[in-house]
């Protein structure tokens, strides 16, 4: 065993113990170690995403070399390793930007706290993406919502307390759903482990026993993961969360954390339940459906908001939207074309975040539609960033956001029943886009009436950690829209290894 | 590889962008001196000059092509250079040049010239790549960044109604480009690839049993990009967007952005989905039907308009689907006119919209009642505005007469039962409303009649020689009829209006070619 094959279980562990380590550290500190931890994990990542691509075959990793009843699996393919690089790449990026909103919005004596938060988080993500364990899976979704919840009312705001309150009941009744699901799994298998899950699954599914609670199962871990990770119906803990935390905690919930819940599912999907029952149930239709209602409704609520930050936040729900979309096709296209939406929303709307904060900065810390009047004018950086994520939102193609959506709609032609829903959804979902991305874009062009108030020029200087990470941000963009073929290429033979 | 073809594209769009930069930088944006002001006229004429160079030499030195890189398996962004690209290349080139000649004395009085240089000089390098994409996906990358690009010129004043005006544009756009798109997805997958070639490359054994579907995506095609060109249904947007920018940019947007959406239209019937195809099918006679209507529908309101730009702004709604009518006959004559209306209109309407841009600079005037005459006291700008009228209405020996011409032969040979004579009787009585709504204006112009006369007349008869000497002083305090920068444009596109169509055959042998390599 190459020992290169250690690091999943090394960076997880790593991250794990360095979360209660920042709790004794001052702030200043806590920071060293995050970034020198996100930063570790991701090259750690890196060099087995390097391993896994060389021999070609994912390997399962047997924690204390015990085998599966009594010990814990690692598996690791060519899509984990991946996306565990790129959610680090990410949250480095987030944690750069929002550097000064959380030295200004969080208590001095709370800063160690913050990190703490973020490692866990890391911890959690990188434990779901890694996983073979069911059970360990529900657990550090668990850690996940409560380091969630960490981070979204260490702001310590009237809102962000009422925010974090509603994140947790909606989250927790998505994990006491998934829990359930679990419980009736194994129930029904009698075991925890996914891959003997699977089979004994596709076993039950061939004789025809346990019908009615395999599909129950189902139902509840997809609505459980679904509502953790604010699909349509369950969104509505999303706006606030996303709107009135610090950056860096917008950023990477919206990003990061319900991707991970995403990947979960899709994990469920394809190694714990067996494609081909996933298909036969009508689950599938059920998530396609409220995919495109979230995708319409969720522009729609974006467009009658206005505050820029919440806005984005909405953006995110028709977002998820897309990914269930994919999801919900139940087709190898459909599932890569959502992963790769993953991967190109987490840029696009870490990049919108930040870039909305840095119009923030220079219209007086305001982020109401009124303020920012000429706020691309006055940063400029700010101001490209944020059209460039407008121009992927939309669609043009060269950004991140055309590719993805060139992919669901070759997933959806063809389909027999879902081509035109999807083409339509997709339709009006661009369109809507198109209207409040626009409208904003143009808002942050229009110079400021004379005589306003509170805005201020900011240079590219002022702040070279987020300028740092909106440049970093774009080219993230630019590298998923300008070079989709190898990375398209990786998550399909990464998802071929799921099997 | 063929890297040459990049420079006219990104050299325009460098410089226009580095222009862009310096005018955000700018605290003030009250206009600068005199010396500031030549300074940057010698900056967008040497950029310009440069590019339209290049891009020229460029087009018309060989089928060259590039492939710049991959966007995803089989679709590169892709450019190249055929005789279709080399004509639009062509047009754009010259309506840009002139148009930025008279916007050199024209933007004087609506400020914000860097600006406007900076996206004007932007479009160039786009529009060029867009003429030279060789891939139904790279054309539409920079379909759209038409549309983004060629929006700041739509809200230049930054009034309310500009900026809903571009917004409502943008839409209009934005909504056809996906009716586009639409079409892209599914082309992609039952043509052998997305480059053009001309007869189109649709996979017929893939496409057998998808008929129904494709011909849907085609004609969303044709209705989204048919937006851009002001074709019913999506039309809306044209006589708001096009009247509120400044003269010189409703020039440009009127006589070559509406093309943009010919082409993409060309593009994705003649060169990616057959005519062949589309022959006889239900998409061809809801084609004709939409361009005839918006044919009588622009006219009918240009007609009864009284906003000289906004009149203007129709006629070309109604000009521009006499092309697409052409294109939905689906006969080589019709598309030989086609391409011939083209660029007579680009030329045509170029020229009515800067001499609309006379009016309102040098009077004020927006009303085409205000307008009588004004031949007495510009008579040079007025007989340019004669002649080009003329060729609107298709007078022979104007260009307008040849184009016309070639649509009504190949409606008629065309075989489409009831369109094959609907389609003249529409384009006469269409023809006939065009003189209706711009002849008068050149009539009252010269002849206004004797109520206009009493405040028009210049004190000739020299009464007292103190008063006729202020009189002469005043006259040539406002100097020349109009300065040469403004004037020369006119008069170069009255004479290829006419000189269309004294000589046209250079001009339509050449789409004649074009026409039998796509059938």
């Amino acid at each position: 065993m190459a020992f290169v094959q250690n690091f999943p279980f090394l960076s997880i562990l790593l991250s794990l113990f360095s979360g209660p380590l920042c709790s004794i550290l001052s702030g200043k500190w806590a920071k060293r170690v995050n970034t020198g931890v996100i930063v570790t994990t991701g090259v750690m990542s890196a060099f087995v995403l390097q391993h896994v691509i060389s021999t070609g075959q994912s390997y399962v990793y047997q924690m204390g070399h015990f085998p599966a009843p009594w010990g814990n699996e690692i598996r690791v393919g060519i899509l984990e390793a991946f996306m565990a690089c790129f959610f680090c790449a990410v949250m480095l990026l987030c944690m750069l930007g929002g550097i000064r909103e959380r030295e200004e919005q969080i208590q001095e004596s709370k800063q160690n706290l913050y990190y703490v938060m973020v490692n866990l988080l890391l911890c959690s993500l990188l434990a779901l993406i890694y996983t073979n364990d069911l059970f360990t899976a529900y657990v550090f979704v668990e850690i996940n919502t409560i380091s969630a919840c960490g981070l979204i009312m260490i702001r310590q705001t009237g809102r962000t307390y009422e925010a974090a309150a509603r994140y947790m009941i909606m989250s927790l009744s998505g994990s006491g759903l998934l829990l359930l699901g679990i419980c009736y799994l194994y129930a029904v298998t009698g075991h925890l482990l996914m891959s003997n899950i699977r089979e004994q699954v596709q076993f039950l599914a061939q004789t025809g026993q346990h019908h009615l609670s395999l599909m129950v199962a189902l139902g509840l871990m997809s609505v459980g993961l679904a509502m953790k990770s604010a699909l349509y119906p369950f969104h509505t803990w999303l706006p606030d969360a996303y709107g009135y935390s610090t950056l860096s905690s917008s950023a990477i919930l919206s990003s990061l954390v319900s991707k991970g819940y995403i990947f979960l599912l899709i994990k469920i999907f394809c190694r714990v339940v067996g494609f081909n029952v996933v298909n036969e149930s009508k689950v599938v239709n059920v998530l396609f459906v409220f995919g495109i209602i979230g995708m319409i409704m969720g522009s729609l609520s974006a467009i009658k908001e206005n505050n820029l930050t919440r806005m984005i936040a909405y953006s995110s729900v028709a977002q998820i939207g897309y990914i269930y979309m994919g999801l919900g096709l139940a087709t190898e296209a459909g599932i890569v074309a959502g992963l790769y939406h993953v991967l190109s929303h987490g840029a696009t709307k870490a990049l919108l975040f930040v870039a909305a904060s840095g119009l923030g900065d220079a219209s007086g810390n305001s982020d109401r539609f009124a303020d920012i009047t000429g706020a691309g004018l006055r940063n400029k950086l700010a101001g490209t960033a944020f059209l460039a994520g407008s121009l992927s939102m939309v669609g043009l193609p060269m950004f991140s956001g055309f590719i993805s959506k060139f992919f669901f709609a070759q997933a959806a032609v063809g389909h027999a029943h879902k081509m035109f829903p999807t083409v339509i959804a997709l339709a009006l979902s661009t369109i809507l886009n198109a209207v409040y991305f626009m409208k904003t874009v143009i808002r942050i062009y229009t110079p400021a009436p004379e005589g306003s108030v509170g805005g201020r020029q900011i240079g590219v200087w002022e702040q070279p950690a987020k300028s740092a990470a909106l440049v970093c941000l774009i080219l993230l963009n630019l590298i998923l829209g300008l070079n989709s073929d190898p990375i398209v290429r990786l998550i399909q033979r990464g998802f071929e290894m799921f099997d | 590889m063929d890297a040459f073809l990049l420079i006219p594209i990104v050299l325009p769009m460098f410089f226009g962008a580095l222009l862009l930069f310096f005018s955000f930088r700018e605290k003030n944006t009250a206009p600068g001196g005199r010396r500031e002001r030549a300074r940057l006229c010698l900056y967008v004429s040497a950029v310009l000059g440069i590019s339209v160079a290049l891009a020229l030499a460029a087009a018309w030195s060989g089928d060259r092509e590039l492939v710049l890189f991959t966007l995803f398996e089989g679709v590169p962004v892709y450019f190249h250079v055929d005789a279709l690209g080399r004509l639009f290349v062509t047009v754009v080139s010259l309506i840009w040049v002139l148009s930025a000649l008279f916007a050199f004395v024209y933007m004087k009085h609506e400020g914000k010239e860097k600006r406007y240089y900076g996206f004007y000089l932007i479009l160039y390098g786009v529009l060029v790549a867009l003429d030279f994409s060789g891939n139904l996906v790279t054309m539409y990358l920079f379909y759209e960044l038409t549309t983004l690009v060629s929006m700041p010129l739509v809200l230049h004043n930054g009034t309310r109604e500009a900026v809903m005006a571009a917004l409502k544009y943008l839409f209009y756009s934005m909504c056809g480009a996906y009716g586009g798109l639409f079409s892209v997805f599914f082309l992609y997958r039952y043509s052998d690839s997305l480059n053009f070639a001309p007869g189109g490359t649709l996979n017929q054994a893939a496409a057998q049993g998808h008929e129904g579907i494709l011909l849907i995506a085609v004609f969303a095609a044709l209705v989204g990009f048919g937006a851009k060109a002001g074709m019913v249904p999506l039309h809306a947007w044209l006589p708001t967007a096009h009247p509120v920018a400044p003269s010189p940019a409703s020039a440009v947007l009127s006589g070559v952005i509406v093309k943009s959406g010919v082409l993409a239209v060309v593009r994705v019937v003649f060169y990616v989905a057959g005519t062949d195809f589309l022959q006889g099918t239900w998409v061809q006679y809801v084609w004709m039907t939409l361009a005839l209507l918006t044919v009588f529908m622009g006219s009918m309101l240009a007609y009864r308009e009284q906003i000289f730009k906004k009149r203007l702004a129709y006629s070309t709604v109604s000009q521009v689907s006499y092309i697409m009518f052409g294109l939905s006959l689906l006969t080589p004559d019709a598309f030989t006119g086609a391409l011939l209306h083209v660029v007579v209109h680009a030329v045509v309407k170029c020229g009515l919209f800067l001499t609309a841009g006379v009016f309102v600079y040098r009077f004020g005037y927006t009303r085409a009642e205000e307008l009588g005459g004004i031949g007495k006291k510009m008579p040079k700008t007025m007989w340019c505005y004669l002649l080009l009228s003329l060729t609107l209405v298709g007078i022979p020996p104007t260009g307008g007469f040849v184009s016309k011409w070639y649509l009504a032969e190949g409606a008629l040979q065309s075989g489409t039962g009831v369109f094959s004579w609907l389609g003249p009787v529409v384009l006469l009585v269409s023809a006939l409303l065009t003189a209706g709504y711009l002849l008068p204006i050149a009539m009252k112009g010269f002849f206004p009649g004797s109520e206009h006369l009493q405040g028009l007349e210049e004190p000739h008869g020299i009464e007292e020689p103190g008063e006729g000497a202020q009189a002469h002083s005043s006259r040539k305090a406002l100097g020349p009829e109009l300065s040469p920068a403004m004037l020369v444009p006119l008069v170069v596109l009255a004479a290829l209006a006419v000189w269309l169509g004294v000589f046209p055959g250079p001009v339509s042998e050449y789409a004649a070619r074009i026409a039998t390599a796509v059938f």
